[in-house]
């Protein structure tokens, strides 16, 4: 007995097709059987529990090759030459398996308990899958049906407080635009810190392909994947788990696995429509025309008592009468809302259907899906239609071969929604003081304080792109010899990125007769993939090996085109534009790969494995394309050791350590390491050359080597479970953007020169609380901490408006640099900041750092609980101890200095106005003199937060009721998200981030806030 | 079964063999930097990148001009960067995002003019004419000339670089030579310009006339009177250059290479100026982050001061004034770096400076100026009247020139005029960004 159970939960191979090749086995041995002989058994697999059939279950019979699939009922049946009494081994996803002996040919049906937890899943790992009690490193599985609700573009938007160590922030509420996501921290600075996206083994590109710029973060090519057609999504984190994508490895690996059909399953139709709706949950509290005039002139008549030579006062203060000359008193001032006119309730859309099923030789999945998101903030959406096509084939027992095929496009309306003037429209909306008519005193709409009038940017807006994407693989699986498999694959992404903007002559960019502009951009991957591999299963030896290797080839192709002046604004394309321009690039790199892995198990106790690829990238020097990233893994199952298998509680105990190096190259130029002259500088009308980039042959891989020690426990038949994971990491040669002295005629070049650390811990706690026929309650709890530090940088970088991010050695990533308010002096009402080198006075020196993005802990909290038909989910997310700047305040917040220029904030209301008062607001005494200083730490928040990320309620109509009208299941839902955020934040939203570089986080300006929404929907299943 | 197999390690060798190849992709926008000039073609391209190199937003497209005038006594700045009411202000910190700007702009210009130079000079015969060959490298030295002048102007003296940097090494670490020195420098690649430079009239490339210019204008800084005087003399007495009528002439109407002109920088609907953004207001697609301030309206719009010079503001849709120098759409707005109109007053007070016999003609080279913008004779009779007449010519006549702070430095005029009462501001402050990665450059005093 011990030595089945070790053999069933020894090493198992990471190859895929493992478990379709065991099904092949069968057939061929099958026929061998002398049909004389041959007896019929039947049996019918149910769940334990519900008594509903299980269909899709593995029958083995022990000792043979035997085993076939219940059908659509959970029936089984085996014309076969053994002889009764047979010892069945039984296995479903998401069930325990199961060892069970049928002595008479009666009927025999089987009841499998449903899994405690996740532990017996299959985890998809580096080129294979994994039994979960079996995995070395550290992955965590996520099941996306949990998220899908959430209004987001992307599925990993979704995911914010499901993964421990995986920080993802929104950054804006506009659906499908790029998140932050970030895998145990952040590794790089001028290198991507982007985890590697792989989609059925497809490496896909998620680097944004916009070029018309919205003010910010930008379109992310990840939203172009349906989350309904993804079964499964692993995020590897440890070196154990990522070394096998060695060169890209470095920042986390996401594994997307799409559904497929199964062999032999009755064609199944599903269908889920949701309709929803959203709304920000609260807007900027800002002043009225009457308390926006108090306020200049207070600054007016301060600044005139500071300095007499700029002869201001009451006399001339700007707010006096008309008559005076003024712009009349405060009290006669008007008040104009522009945020209620950009803001809007948004709908939401989702229809998903597919079809799934499969005969002997075919499985097949059917999908398509319409969602359409309109963004809180007119008149932006989101549109994607995709279409999915899932098939594999068994040609003959030994040989499968198979497509997966996404289609998608999507569809944007889209706006300015972060920085910038012209076409801001967010900006135009909050930013225009709140005093200034829309209008002329000719009655003529127009724009005030820089910003285009909102009405007519409402009215004019013209910026849309369309994404046609496709990801798709082509599969071979051969055994070669019993137990020698081989793959091959070819893959492909492609998308074509067709953008345009026009501005007509209402508004600024297009004054003063018009402006087109077009850009196609093309991003074509191809990939060739072959893989190897071995295993051998032999007493308590358990062996397993793979070799393959991969060539990639990136190529990115833009064509764009303006045209300006226009005849009037009935003509919208170039064509018809006076003067027209055009541009193109071209950008290609190649990766070739070489990998392998050796695993061995023994007894079912010890597990090793040792893992090695070789990368080589066109980018870099001659002498340095070749990395090599090697790993090793190790776990100790200690509950099979004799003295935990009798302790009935601890059901699981499992003791893991890996350590491994991985890199990265993402966000390096293709052609960074070379010498170049470039074109692009002409004059007069004629080509002109220059010296572009200095050679560096030096250019290398950064490497990140990473530590992990963790420890599962499952408890009480794994009801409770617990996994705990420690690491650190460590980047040598990071990628950098080196400033060079421009007296050399150049102003940077990249270079390997940080080093970068990255330590933390992740906890998951997963419980069934309660589980008996009516009532299941579950509850997961995952909280982790990174702490993230620069080891080496020559000289500190600065990043963002006003210098607000400061990269320094010894301090995080994304520190904030500010002058410290230490208070406001009561007598004076002047900010008292903290004089750092003491010198008496407040100059650049005493910029400090002051926190950074980074959260001390975050997480999430989730139960599920079903009760008969009803099901319910409560989902938390949180972080706690990261700052944000608040830079729409700090505009907002001018002490009417701002004057007409700049609307001013509700909070700077509170502001000091005679001695004795008691605030945090300081004199109004102009912009970046004293109080109101560039960089001041005062707009600097606490960005902690603890969100209901989403509230469900379900309710699935019993079974005897739809199947009287031939459906299968009919549940009805509601999900609310976002429907509470408890924050100390001032903003709207703690999230919010309006830079588009990676080095700019953490600066919220003029971007909407993740919408509070609601959703009701139907799943049918037919 | 075999062919799956032998296919599967057929592609394993072919991948192996043909790694090198594969891995090696070249740029299809870019060219090696081995040898990027070798023959007529390729050196006349490289001239061009120089040029297009003073075109550059960071000189004279936007940034280098800007230091020019919004440090004088015109401009006031409506945005919300202070970085750009640090010059209005005379408090320029040296983390100031502009100076940066600026000096890599003009660096970057040296060694694309250090390239041209070396390179085209060290062609062999046969590659292009001994005549072509001396003129591109002329106008590289005028660039170059030109590049330090306006370093040494605006930070003092400046490490001098005059080899093309071809490694990460090369070029770094050079201590600054003194002012002196800087413009020693600058007089010497003038003189070693022209030479090489055809007497042609050409006003968007250097050319001969375009070193006297230039050196009238070096030697008015360097008070060389008489030089100055005599350069200057060159130019008026060409009759390809004149004052053009009414003042709109050299820039309204989209017009471009008047006879106004010696030296300006082209630009066209495809190599765009972007200086108007600054300046147009938001009707016509730009931010108004620069506008006239009220002195300065003021006194463009006194029929006795500004004269027909009032065409450099307008108003806009919601009463608000703006400057309208650089206007166009498409931006091909020109960037004047030398118009006659400044030879006129370079030679005025360099006349004037001399006294004496010379104050008559100092009164009439003022009086051509004040003339073309419709305005009566001045009527200075003393240096000092003339000195003082001429200074406030000078402001209205190139407002939105950079000109005003960079005449009331070299005159010592700041500290009375602008209130300038810190010596050391003179001097804009060595860029810290640049400072923190050479640590061979000493920050100007003061700072």
């Amino acid at each position: 007995m011990i030595k089945e159970k070790a053999l069933a939960s020894g090493w198992r191979t990471f190859h895929s097709f493992f478990l379709t090749s065991a099904l092949l086995c069968f057939g061929a041995a099958a026929q061998a059987q002398d049909a004389q002989n041959n007896i019929t058994i039947r049996g019918k697999v149910v769940d334990a529990l519900t008594r509903q059939p299980l269909a899709g279950a593995t029958v083995h019979i022990k000792g043979t090759t035997h085993e076939v699939v219940t059908d659509n009922k959970g029936e089984f049946n085996f014309l076969t030459g053994q002889r009764l009494p047979v010892t069945y081994s039984i296995s479903y996803v998401g069930f325990e398996a199961l060892d069970t002996t049928q002595v008479s040919e009666a009927p025999f049906i089987v009841g499998l308990h449903q899994a405690a937890n996740q532990l017996s899943d299959v985890v998809v790992v580096g080129y294979g899958t994994q039994q979960r009690k079996n995995l070395i490193g550290s992955v965590t599985k996520i099941n996306p049906a949990e998220t899908r609700n959430i209004p987001a573009g992307s599925f990993d938007a979704q995911l914010q407080g499901k993964v421990p160590g995986v920080q993802i922030s929104s950054n804006t509420g506009v659906p499908g635009e790029a998140v932050n996501i970030r895998v145990r921290g952040a590794t790089s600075i001028n290198a991507d810190n982007d985890p590697l996206y792989v989609v059925d083994g497809v490496f896909i590109n998620n680097n944004t392909l916009q070029t018309i710029g919205t003010g910010g973060k930008a379109t992310s090519p990840i939203s172009d994947i349906n989350p309904a057609d993804i079964e499964s999504i692993e995020v590897l984190k440890d070196a154990e788990a990522t070394a096998l994508y060695g060169s890209r490895g470095a920042n986390g690996v996401i594994l997307i696995t799409t559904k497929r059909g199964s062999f032999n399953q009755r064609p199944t139709v599903s269908l889920n429509v949701s309709q929803g709706w959203a709304k920000a949950a609260k807007l900027w509290d800002l002043t009225t025309g009457p308390e926006h005039a108090t306020l200049v002139n207070e600054w007016w008549i301060n600044t005139g008592l500071d300095n007499p030579a700029l002869n201001r006062s009451f006399a001339n203060r700007p707010f006096r009468p008309v008559a005076e000359g003024g712009r009349g008193l405060p009290e006669e001032q008007k008040t104009y809302d522009r945020l209620g006119e950009v803001f809007r309730t948004a709908q939401l859309q989702n229809y998903d259907v597919s079809l799934t099923g499969g005969t002997k030789t075919t499985k097949y999945y059917i999908g398509g899906g319409f969602n359409k998101q309109e963004a809180i903030l007119r008149p932006i959406d989101f549109n994607r239609a995709s279409f999915k096509v899932n098939l594999d084939q068994k040609i003959n027992e030994k040989v499968q071969l198979g497509v997966s095929n996404t289609f998608t496009r999507t569809y944007r309306n889209q706006a300015r929604a972060g920085d910038g003037p012209a076409g801001g429209l967010l900006q135009a909306a909050l930013h225009t003081p709140t005093y200034l008519s829309p209008f002329n005193e000719q009655g003529v709409p127009v724009g005030r304080a820089g910003f285009d009038n909102v009405g007519l940017l409402l009215e004019h807006y013209d910026v849309s792109s369309v994404s046609l994407r496709y990801i798709g693989n082509l599969y071979i699986d051969a055994e070669l010899l019993p137990n020698l498999k081989f793959r091959s694959s070819f893959g492909a992404d492609y998308n074509n990125y067709n953008e345009s903007e026009y501005w007509n002559t209402f508004l600024i960019s297009g004054s003063p007769n018009g402006l087109a502009t077009s850009s196609i951009g093309q991003f074509t991957s191809l990939l060739n993939e072959q893989t190897l591999s071995y295993r051998k299963r032999g007493g308590k030896h358990n062996f397993g090996a793979l070799v393959g290797n991969t060539l990639q080839s990136d190529v990115y192709t833009r064509t764009a085109a303006e045209g300006r002046g226009f005849a009037n604004n009935s003509f919208k394309l170039i064509s018809s534009a006076a003067t027209t321009t055009a541009s193109q690039s071209w950008t290609k790199s190649n990766l070739v790969s070489f990998f392998s892995k050796v695993g061995y198990g023994y007894a079912g106790k010890y597990l090793v494995d040792f893992s090695v690829r070789a990368d080589a990238s066109s980018r870099f020097g001659k002498d340095n394309k070749w990395g090599y990233f090697p790993a090793v893994g190790l776990a100790w199952k200690v509950d099979q050791e004799d003295f935990l298998k009798n302790l009935e509680q601890v059901s699981t105990l499992k003791l893991r350590a890996s350590y491994g190096t991985t890199g990265n190259q993402n966000g390096i130029g293709d052609f960074a390491a070379l010498g170049l002259w470039s074109g692009g500088t002409p004059y007069q009308g004629s080509a002109g050359t220059a010296p572009q980039q200095l050679s560096n042959q030096d250019l290398r891989w950064e490497k990140t080597t990473q530590a992990n020690v963790g420890i599962d426990l499952g408890l009480f038949r794994d009801r409770l479970n617990v996994e705990f994971n420690a690491y650190h990491k460590y980047t040598r040669d990071g990628l950098l953007l080196v400033s060079q002295p421009a007296s050399s005629g150049y102003s940077s070049y990249w270079s390997n020169a940080a080093e970068i650390s990255n330590r933390g811990f992740e906890l998951v706690i997963n419980s069934t609380n309660v589980r008996n026929q009516n009532f299941t309650w579950n509850t997961s709890f995952n909280i982790a901490q990174n702490k993230n530090r620069i080891e080496k940088l020559n000289a500190p970088l600065k990043y963002g408006s006003r210098d607000l991010i400061l990269q320094q050695q010894g301090y995080p990533l994304y520190s904030f640099w500010v002058y410290r308010q230490l208070y406001v002096d009561p007598q004076t009402g002047n900010a008292v900041y903290e004089d750092v080198n003491k010198d008496g006075t407040i100059t650049t020196d005493d910029r400090q750092i002051y926190g950074s993005i980074w959260p001390k802990f975050f997480g999430g909290l989730t139960n599920n609980i079903t009760y008969r038909g009803f099901d319910a989910g409560v989902f938390l997310s949180f972080q706690y101890g990261n700052k944000i700047y608040n830079h729409n305040r700090f505009f907002g917040d001018g002490g009417g200095a701002r004057d007409a220029a700049r609307v001013i904030l509700a909070s700077n209301l509170d502001r000091w106005q005679k001695p004795g008062d008691i605030t945090d607001v300081p004199r109004p005494d102009g912009v970046n003199v004293n109080n109101y200083r560039d960089g001041g730490s005062r707009w600097l928040e606490d960005g902690s937060f603890l969100r209901l990320r989403s509230l469900t309620l379900g309710y699935t109509l019993p079974k005897t009721l739809t199947q009287k009208a031939g459906l299968q299941t009919v549940r009805f839902y509601a999900v609310g998200s976002n429907l509470f955020t408890w924050t100390k934040y001032t903003g709207l939203d703690p999230e919010s981030s309006a830079g588009s570089g990676q080095n700019e986080q953490g600066i919220d300006l003029g971007t909407p806030p993740q919408p509070r929404g609601i959703q009701v929907g139907v799943n049918l299943t037919l | 079964m075999n062919t799956i197999k032998y296919l599967g390690f057929l592609l394993l060798l072919v991948a192996f063999s043909s790694c090198e190849k594969y891995l090696d992709v070249e740029p299809k926008a870019s060219i090696s930097d081995d040898q990027p000039i070798f023959d007529q073609a390729s050196a006349e391209t490289a001239l061009r990148g120089v040029y297009s190199a003073l075109a550059d937003g960071g000189y004279y497209g936007t940034s280098f001009q800007s230091i020019g005038y919004l440090s004088g006594d015109n401009i006031q700045w409506t945005g919300s960067q202070s970085q750009v009411q640090e010059f209005i202000n005379h408090k320029v910190n040296a983390d100031n995002s502009t100076i940066n700007a600026a000096w890599i702009a003009i660096y970057r210009t040296i060694n694309r003019a250090n390239n041209v130079i070396s390179r085209v000079g060290a062609l062999e015969e046969g590659k292009l004419t001994p005549a072509l060959q001396k003129q591109i490298v002329g106008e590289a030295y005028f660039i170059r000339a030109l590049a330090y002048f306006d370093l040494a102007r605006t930070w003092g003296g400046v490490p001098l670089i005059t080899e093309p940097t071809l490694s990460q090494e090369d070029n770094i670490g050079v201590p600054r030579a003194s002012l002196t020195g800087t413009y020693a420098q600058v007089l010497k690649d003038l003189d070693a310009a022209e030479p090489l430079l055809p007497p042609t009239t050409d006003r968007y490339r250097a050319t001969q006339k375009a070193v006297w210019a230039l050196k009238a204008r070096f030697y008015l800084y360097q008070k060389d009177w008489a030089n100055a005087e005599a350069y200057a003399d060159k130019l008026i007495a060409d009759n390809n250059y004149r004052l053009l009528k009414p003042y709109s002439a050299f820039f309204a109407n989209d017009v471009r290479g008047t006879q106004e002109s010696v030296f300006e920088i082209f630009y066209s609907p495809t190599e765009t100026n972007g200086h108007r953004g600054q300046w147009q207001p938001q009707e016509k697609g730009g931010t108004r982050q620069w506008a006239p301030n009220d002195a300065f309206v003021a006194l463009v719009n006194d029929p006795l001061v500004g004269g027909n010079r009032n065409v450099l503001v307008a108003k806009d849709n919601q009463g608000r004034w703006y400057g309208n120098l650089y206007y166009r759409n498409p931006a091909a707005d020109p960037s004047y770096v030398i118009r006659i109109a400044e030879l006129y007053l370079i030679r005025a007070e360099a006349r004037a400076q001399q006294d004496g016999a010379k104050l008559a003609g100092a009164l009439s080279d003022l009086n051509a100026v004040r003339d073309r913008a419709g305005l009566l004779p001045a009527t200075a009779a003393t240096k000092d009247e003339l000195l003082l007449a001429i200074e406030n010519e000078r402001r209205i006549e190139f407002a939105f020139e950079p000109h005003r702070w960079f005449d009331l430095v070299r005159t010592g005029r700041a500290a009375a005029v602008l209130n300038l009462t810190d010596p050391n501001r003179v001097l804009l402050p060595i860029p810290a960004e640049q400072r923190l990665i050479d640590k061979a450059l000493e920050q100007n005093p003061g700072y």
